[in-house]
């Protein structure tokens, strides 16, 4: 087998205008999602019963369902519903609603590994209950869901790849374009892993190095 | 309201048998790669962790859909010729063997040191040690983070759509096609998914309930 990368070279342009749309929308779609969880974990831990089974039911909606099938619902939904809404648009939303999901269970699990020791020193110290969880609790938990977080980060830059189906233009669409129209296969695939490597690196790192600064001494 | 659904069903549940058993047939194959590839990263020679460790991380780097590609577009060049369905089967089965690769070997890391001190101290040592004393308990660890997995692997299994392999997600996008109502049959297709993967997650439920119970 021998590979000429000569291919790439010439239409290195395309790669790049994908990369530009894969990183924007894993982005959007990190940020988005982080705050989606945040809204489902208060209404999962809110005082209305009525809440906390809605909060429920949605998470056991968007967990156990395929996302490709939700982008579908989404996409082909909205447009046969006369609303049409972009590939892009249906993308980052089912993106946002799955992950939101994951995000919360993630939030909730942090706050839980907190001891309730942590709690009650707390309030021995006479803190009111504001201080106590945005002081003592959530400083802790904020270190403990950042490696859970880089990891669903990673499956939601992956899972970027899926919006090709949908025909919008990013890594993985604009290589299987080149794919079609040109006969260097080893190379272009070979060439979208690479990329698709180092950005799920790059973000790891950077969450890495995240939480080495919010390192609680001890 | 569900006319055209109800017209349909017998498509959807035929795709979700072949859902099905490329979730059965993809779970053997990334279960017993899954367990070599542990067993090679915590007793492996230098080489082979070296290999183990290089191929998880581009598992865990790639997405899957991109693979499915490699594979579809790049083997008929090389003059393989594998039936697409085996070569779904292989792709899903490989890419989730990455994570189930991390669950086998968290399991067996997370047996209490006690455990390894108390069998060595019995006389034991090598596989006796590991067969007897070890990997019962790690069985009974793996198994909330394995079911987990699993659900992973059923979602995975919808990708092989967008390469031509039919199954629920594509006997559903050919239904969209065909009669315009994507509410109503992507609904479908997403409840049968559900009950699969609802099932299998209140089972690994079940199952740390259990482990909860043992471990207090």
């Amino acid at each position: 087998m021998n590979l000429n990368f000569t291919v790439i070279e010439r239409n290195f342009s395309l790669f790049l205008e994908g990369l530009r749309v894969t990183v924007e929308l894993s982005l959007l779609a990190i940020g988005l999602a982080l705050l989606w969880g945040l809204v489902i974990v208060f209404a999962r831990t809110s005082k209305f019963a009525a809440s906390r089974i809605l909060a429920r039911s949605y998470l056991e909606v968007a967990r156990n369902t395929p996302i490709l099938v939700q982008m579908y619902f989404i996409y082909f939904g909205s447009g046969i519903a006369g609303y049409p809404i972009s590939g892009y648009a249906a993308g980052l939303l089912a993106l946002t609603l799955q992950n939101g999901g994951y995000f919360s269970e993630i939030y909730r699990a942090g706050i839980e590994s907190v001891g309730p020791g942590q709690r009650e020193a707390g309030r021995a110290l006479g803190m009111p209950p504001h201080q106590v969880s945005g002081i003592v609790v959530l400083p802790q938990a904020l270190r403990r869901v950042i490696p859970p977080i880089s990891n669903q980060g990673v499956i939601i830059i992956k899972d970027t790849s899926l919006v090709s189906a949908l025909s919008v233009a990013e890594l993985t669409y604009q290589s299987k374009i080149l794919a079609d129209r040109t006969a260097a296969t080893y190379e272009i695939f070979i060439t979208l892993a690479l990329f698709y490597i180092v950005i799920t690196t790059i973000f790891s790192g950077v969450l890495r190095l995240l939480e080495s600064r919010v390192r609680v001494v001890r | 309201m569900f006319d055209t659904l109800a017209a349909n069903a017998h498509l959807l549940f035929s795709g979700a048998q072949m859902t099905l058993f490329l979730s059965v047939a993809s779970t053997v194959l990334a279960t017993a790669a899954g367990v070599l590839l542990a067993l090679i990263q915590l007793y492996g020679g230098m080489f082979g962790r070296a290999l183990a460790e290089i191929f998880l991380y581009v598992m865990r780097g790639v997405p899957l859909l991109v693979m499915l590609f490699s594979i579809y577009y790049v083997l008929p060049y090389i003059g393989l010729d594998i039936p697409p369905l085996a070569g779904g089967i292989l792709v899903v089965g490989f890419y989730f063997s990455a994570f189930m690769a991390e669950v086998f070997r968290g399991a067996i890391l997370g047996v209490q040191r006690g455990q390894w001190d108390a069998a060595r101290a019995l006389g034991m040592h090598g596989h006796p040690m590991m067969l007897i004393a070890i990997v019962p308990q790690a069985v009974r660890l793996v198994g909330p983070p394995y079911v987990n997995t699993c659900i992973m692997l059923v979602k995975g299994t919808s990708l092989v759509s967008i390469i031509g392999i039919w199954e629920l997600t594509l006997a559903g996008r050919q239904i969209v096609e065909r009669t315009l109502s994507a509410f109503e049959i992507f609904g479908g297709v997403a409840f049968l998914y559900f009950v699969i993967c609802f099932a299998l997650s209140c089972y690994g439920r079940h199952l740390e309930r259990r482990l909860r119970y043992a471990q207090s």
